[in-house]
């Protein structure tokens, strides 16, 4: 299985696509955003720069997570690369947990090029233990999110998960605060942020950052998201590679 | 022992009845040859033989287990009729992939020459065209070194020359005791490149044997002659006719005896004979009137 998680890495990092959406964006991003409000100070106390940091990060391993397994996974089935290894000794189990486990590796780039962003551009400083568990909580949290996207990619064929995927991305990202701070949203968004599990993702990241430890709520919240969705992915990935 | 077993299977897609209790057996080491129209039920036949598709009814076996155990166990290998590759990765990548899959694969270098890739190897698969695609599913199906070979329409987007190419590769994995399986509807593929050939049409088997035994069986030759405006009444009584066939004013005869079919069309009938022409039946005239008799 090792061998499969590493095609599927090497495959993303050949990517055009994963490498511009994943890599590039959430970086540039970061650099524009922290340099217009890098230095004022956002709520809980974190600099801007810092803030910004969690968000970019957030979003980067969020689009990274969707986009290495919606659309691949739905191409994979409609293309008969799926039932290529269907008559192969890889076991069906192998499938999914592959699928899973390099798309959590592949938000890895993302994050890092963004924390390395801060550190170097904006001079971002953390003690070592906040740093690894905001690593941590980055490449855990995702787990949701690579659960939705697995379930996008066993239900639709690939013209419909490509825009439903970009979708999920741009809302989670826009609407659990990733782009605009939950602050200064309207109240009507707000509460909208409150149930989605991007805001609690990046909640998780901030509160580590500032000081105050993995907030249980936040983290609660991404646990149970991940429960929920990973159960609807293997669901889903059941119907998708039935044999009839 | 039996590579391939296939006891009353039947498979319906709604009201489709794609395959209708096939019964048949390949012994382990022969080259067999399915042959049929499209629509015969020969691919539904073999995503059953390949557990991608479930039977409605009945039972099939490889080498004595489930297909789903036989392809667990890596003793299967195939090329399915559509499939594409993962474009990001190159030729040697996907093979090396899919042939670690398997418990005693072939070489890496062996397979890649064997399959005409090796000036390819370091290509990518979405730069491959359609034949070079085709050779890199055939690396792909023989990598694991299985013991029986599925193929399914193997050469569909092939030109003449890579066509010859692909079955001198088949040949050579078959060599050594390999099963081979594989569709096709051309007739020719079939003579030259089995050493069974199971004709099936309408989701049943119609014929089976070498392909010189189904020619001989579907009526060896033909006599042909212009009817013009003549009655064909009785033609079919004539001795050794199997089938007649008129069309714009010609009349076709299949027989197993021509001699006695030509004797007995001057002296037993009153019709005026013009353009007599007798022909030996190639595998193509077997074929076809196999096909129309199951209709």
């Amino acid at each position: 299985m090792t061998d499969y998680i590493k095609i599927e890495l090497l495959r993303m990092l050949r990517n055009k696509r994963y490498v511009i959406f994943v890599v590039a964006f959430p970086v540039a991003f970061y650099l524009v955003f922290s340099g217009i409000y890098g230095g004022e100070v956002a709520a809980g106390g974190l600099s801007g720069k810092a803030y910004f940091m969690v968000s970019m990060s957030a979003y980067g391993a969020l689009a990274a997570s969707l986009m290495s397994t919606a659309v691949p996974w739905a191409q994979e089935r409609g293309s008969g690369w799926l039932r290529q290894l269907q008559i192969t000794p890889l076991a069906g189990w192998k499938i999914i947990t592959t699928k899973l486990v390099a798309s959590m590796l592949l938000v890895l780039p993302a994050v890092l090029l963004v924390c390395a962003a801060a550190v170097l551009v904006q001079g971002v400083s953390l003690p070592p233990g906040r740093w690894l568990g905001l690593l941590a909580a980055m490449w855990l949290g995702v787990a949701p999110f690579a659960a939705l996207g697995l379930t996008i990619g066993s239900l639709l064929p690939p013209d419909t998960a490509q825009p439903v995927s970009m979708i999920g991305m741009f809302g989670l990202a826009l609407l659990g605060g990733l782009w605009i701070p939950l602050e200064v949203m309207p109240e009507g968004l707000r509460s909208v942020a409150r149930v989605l599990p991007s805001a609690d993702y990046a909640g998780m990241g901030r509160g580590i950052v500032a000081g105050d430890g993995l907030p249980a709520g936040d983290a609660l919240a991404v646990v149970v998201w991940a429960a929920v969705l990973g159960v609807i992915a293997v669901l889903a990935y059941r119907r998708a590679t039935a044999r009839a | 022992m039996n590579a391939i077993a296939f006891a009353d299977v039947s498979r319906r897609y709604g009201d489709v009845l794609a395959v209708d209790g096939l019964d048949l057996t390949v012994e382990a080491g022969r080259t067999v040859a399915l042959l049929g129209p499209n629509g015969a039920g020969k691919s539904t036949s073999i995503n059953m033989l390949l557990g991608l598709l479930r039977p409605t009814r009945g039972r099939i076996e490889v080498f004595g287990h489930s297909p789903d155990e036989a392809v667990a166990r890596g003793e299967v290998g195939a090329m399915l009729q559509s499939g594409e590759l993962i474009p990001e990765l190159t030729v040697r990548e996907l093979v090396a992939f899919v042939r670690r899959l398997y418990p005693s694969p072939l070489g890496l270098d062996e397979v890649l020459e064997m399959a005409d890739l090796t000036a390819l190897a370091g290509r990518r698969a979405v730069k491959l065209s359609g034949g070079q695609a085709q050779r890199v599913r055939f690396a792909l199906a023989v990598v694991g070194a299985p013991r029986l070979l599925v193929l399914d329409e193997p050469t569909a987007a092939m030109d003449v020359e890579s066509r010859l190419r692909f079955w001198e590769a088949m040949r050579s994995y078959a060599e050594g005791g390999r099963t081979v399986l594989f569709a096709t509807h051309y007739l020719q593929e079939a003579d030259e490149n089995s050493d069974r050939v199971i004709v099936v049409a309408g989701g049943r088997v119609v014929a089976d044997g070498t392909a010189a035994e189904i020619k001989a069986g579907a009526g060896g030759h033909t006599v042909r002659f212009t009817l013009g405006g003549q009655a064909a009444a009785g033609l079919e009584a004539l001795p050794g006719v199997s089938a007649v066939e008129i069309s714009a004013g010609t009349a076709t005869l299949r027989t197993a005896d021509p001699d006695a079919t030509v004797a007995a069309l001057y002296r037993g009938t009153t019709l005026e004979i013009r353009d007599l022409r007798i022909d030996g039946a190639d595998l193509e005239d077997a074929f076809l009137s196999l096909v129309q008799e199951s209709r």
